[in-house]
């Protein structure tokens, strides 16, 4: 680890209440720029809510996050976290990127126009400097050939890469996925993972949520193992699957996995 | 034997009697003709004209060989009853009677002629009523048509708003558009009317009859259209706007761009259905001074007592529904087009 660059993002005790609920409990987190880390985890343990906390989709209850060594997106007034104003939300949320388990790609549009919608509307650049990025993208996600289509006819595959094209041509520095794959048949993870590898050879950095053991080791720099709001434990995949199968709560749940 | 010899000269009296009595019946019908013509003259002479020719019509066909001049001139009365009680057919058909007897009779040949010609004349009469009353219905026409296109232009824009308050998370709004709904969705339009025209200049707010007409259609159905839009925007999956705000759109771009487009569709039959009520509602206006289409048929139908003046009415707002459900249709299945696969 380069331990002189500045972190691209680092969380330090996030917290986020649900009512009496704790969803996400303290946890702390730093990402250096080129880093993939994937976090698993059983479902309700606070993974989604962590990565939409990150995208301001979710207000913190306590905690900071730095984005680029600046501390932003909330201000305390009397102890408590106020979200900071709406451009300066959109601002952060343009420079990361996000992907969906269920894509939402905006229905009324054609894939090449859901492309072009970030840098139209969000950074107002012009038709052609917008469609020129769009096609760069629909080009890296192998998607040319339906940029006129309409989502409602693409496989789910299809739909899921048009939604990581959409969040690339925003330029993004950080991409996020929610377990981009969960909502695939299993024949079409496959088309998505590979897209999501080439971008980790390119050199984004990305928090991956995923079930998919055999994609956390192949790609990720670290495992995060997450359990009821807070870290387990945080590790290099190789140590990750070799020592950790001795913690019995992460053995049962891998075992359930496979 | 006694009691069955009376018997049997009873059942004999009896039946002597009855022959009498027929031949008595049987030898009046053959001669009583003029009676009859004399019964249905003094029938018609009191005015009881279905009487006279319930009358007429006993006179039978003659046997062959019998004289037929009653037969005729008993149909041909009838047939003149019949024509001026106004029963073309009738009077008609009774003619025809006498041509199938007597294919050369003048009179019967005339008279049927004759009632042709009335029947012309009548569809005449309702070809000039018609274009009598069209110039003044169509006029009245063209106001509804322009209340109804200002009130379709406002109602929209009114209801957007109203929506968008109502789902904002400014309170003073919310409760400003949920006070605008709940009151006017809550009273009768032509009591809104009312109180815009005739109440209203009592706190010294006067307007015309056309611009008070226009701020009642449009506040009533801005209301109704709010809570449509309302409902439509808010069956848009949540996911979508996540997806907007993810990409660093502001609420308002996310709205504008991804959220309000996706209502389109699903939009369009709510809005045509309270927009064909519209075009019924302008009627009420009638009663705040506006000359449209109702109200200029009320009042060729006063002048005239003519119901053909409500008929053209009748015709004129269906072809107005008519044609806006069409164009609803063409509307909405554009707006859907991204959906067909
Ligand atoms: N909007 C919400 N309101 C109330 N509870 C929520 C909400 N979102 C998530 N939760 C709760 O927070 C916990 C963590 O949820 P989530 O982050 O979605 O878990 P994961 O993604 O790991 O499956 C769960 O118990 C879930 O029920
Ligand atoms: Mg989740």
């Amino acid at each position: 680890m380069n331990t002189a660059k500045q972190p691209l993002l680092e969380l330090v005790g996030i917290t986020k209440r649900f009512k009496q609920l704790t969803a996400v409990n303290g946890v702390n987190l730093v990402v250096n720029p080129g880093e993939k880390l994937v976090i698993i985890g059983p479902s309700g343990s606070g993974k989604s809510t962590l990565l939409r906390a990150v995208n301001f989709l979710e207000q913190i209850d306590d905690g900071i996050i730095r984005f680029e060594g600046r501390e932003v997106g909330y201000l305390r007034k009397h102890g408590k976290l106020h979200l900071d104003r709406q451009q300066v939300i959109c601002g952060l949320r343009a420079e990361i990127g996000m992907v969906f388990q269920h894509f939402h790609l905006f229905p009324h549009m054609t894939v090449l126009a859901n492309v072009m919608e970030g840098p139209l509307t969000v950074q107002k650049k012009g038709q052609r400097a917008a469609q020129e990025i769009a096609l760069e993208m629909l080009g890296k996600v192998g998607l040319l050939d339906k940029k006129e289509v309409y989502p409602a006819t693409l496989s789910g595959g299809q739909k899921q890469r048009v939604a990581i094209a959409r969040a690339l041509a925003m330029k993004p520095k950080l991409m996020l996925f929610d377990e981009p794959t969960s909502a695939l048949d299993p024949e079409l993870v496959g088309e998505v993972f590979d897209t999501i590898h080439a971008l980790a050879d390119e050199g984004m950095t990305m928090v991956i949520v995923t079930h998919h053991m055999g994609f956390a080791r192949e790609l990720a720099d670290r495992v995060i193992f997450m359990e009821a709001g807070s870290f387990v434990v945080e590790e290099t995949p190789a140590d990750f699957f070799s020592d950790q199968l001795g913690n019995e709560r992460i053995r049962a749940f891998l075992n359930r996995l496979i | 034997m006694r009691i069955s010899l009376s018997g049997i000269g009873r059942v004999v009296s009896t039946l002597l009697f009855l022959w009498v009595l027929t031949g008595f019946a049987a030898a009046g019908q053959t001669v009583d003709l003029d009676s009859l013509f004399r019964q249905a003259g003094d029938l018609q002479s009191e005015g009881n004209l279905q009487g006279a020719v319930e009358t007429l019509v006993k006179v039978p066909p003659p046997a062959p060989g019998q004289d037929g001049e009653p037969f005729v001139r008993s149909r041909m009365q009838m047939a003149r009853i019949q024509f001026s009680l106004k029963e073309l057919d009738k009077a008609q058909a009774t003619c025809r009677q006498v041509l199938a007897l007597y294919p050369d009779n003048s009179e019967a040949k005339n008279f049927l002629a004759s009632i042709e010609q009335e029947r012309k004349s009548r569809l005449g009469a309702f070809i000039d009523d018609c274009l009598r009353f069209l110039p003044v219905l169509l006029k009245g026409a063209l106001m509804t048509l322009l209340l109804v296109l200002c009130t379709m232009l406002i109602s929209p824009l009114g209801g957007l708003f109203i929506a968008l308050g109502r789902i904002s998370h400014f309170r003073p709004l919310t409760a400003f558009c949920w006070l605008v709904i709940w009151l006017f969705r809550g009273t009768p339009l032509l009591l809104q009317l009312f109180f815009i025209y005739y109440g209203l200049p009592a706190l010294g707010i006067t307007f015309r009859p056309f611009t008070a007409a226009v701020i009642g259609l449009g506040l009533n159905y801005s209301a109704y259209l709010g809570e449509i839009i309302r409902g439509a925007i808010q069956s848009v999956d949540h996911g979508q706007m996540e997806a907007a705000k993810a990409l660093g759109m502001t609420y308002r771009q996310a709205m504008r761009r991804i959220i309000i487009p996706q209502t389109y569709k699903r939009l369009m039959p709510p809005i045509g259905n309270e927009f064909i009520a519209l075009i019924k509602d302008t009627a009420l206006v009638s009663t705040i001074a506006m000359v449209e289409l109702m109200r200029s048929a009320d009042q060729m139908f006063n002048t005239y007592f003519n119901i053909t003046a409500l008929i053209l009415a009748a015709i004129i707002y269906l072809v107005f529904t008519t044609v806006f459900t069409f164009i609803f249709e063409k509307i909405e299945y554009r707006a859907g087009i991204y959906e067909h696969r």
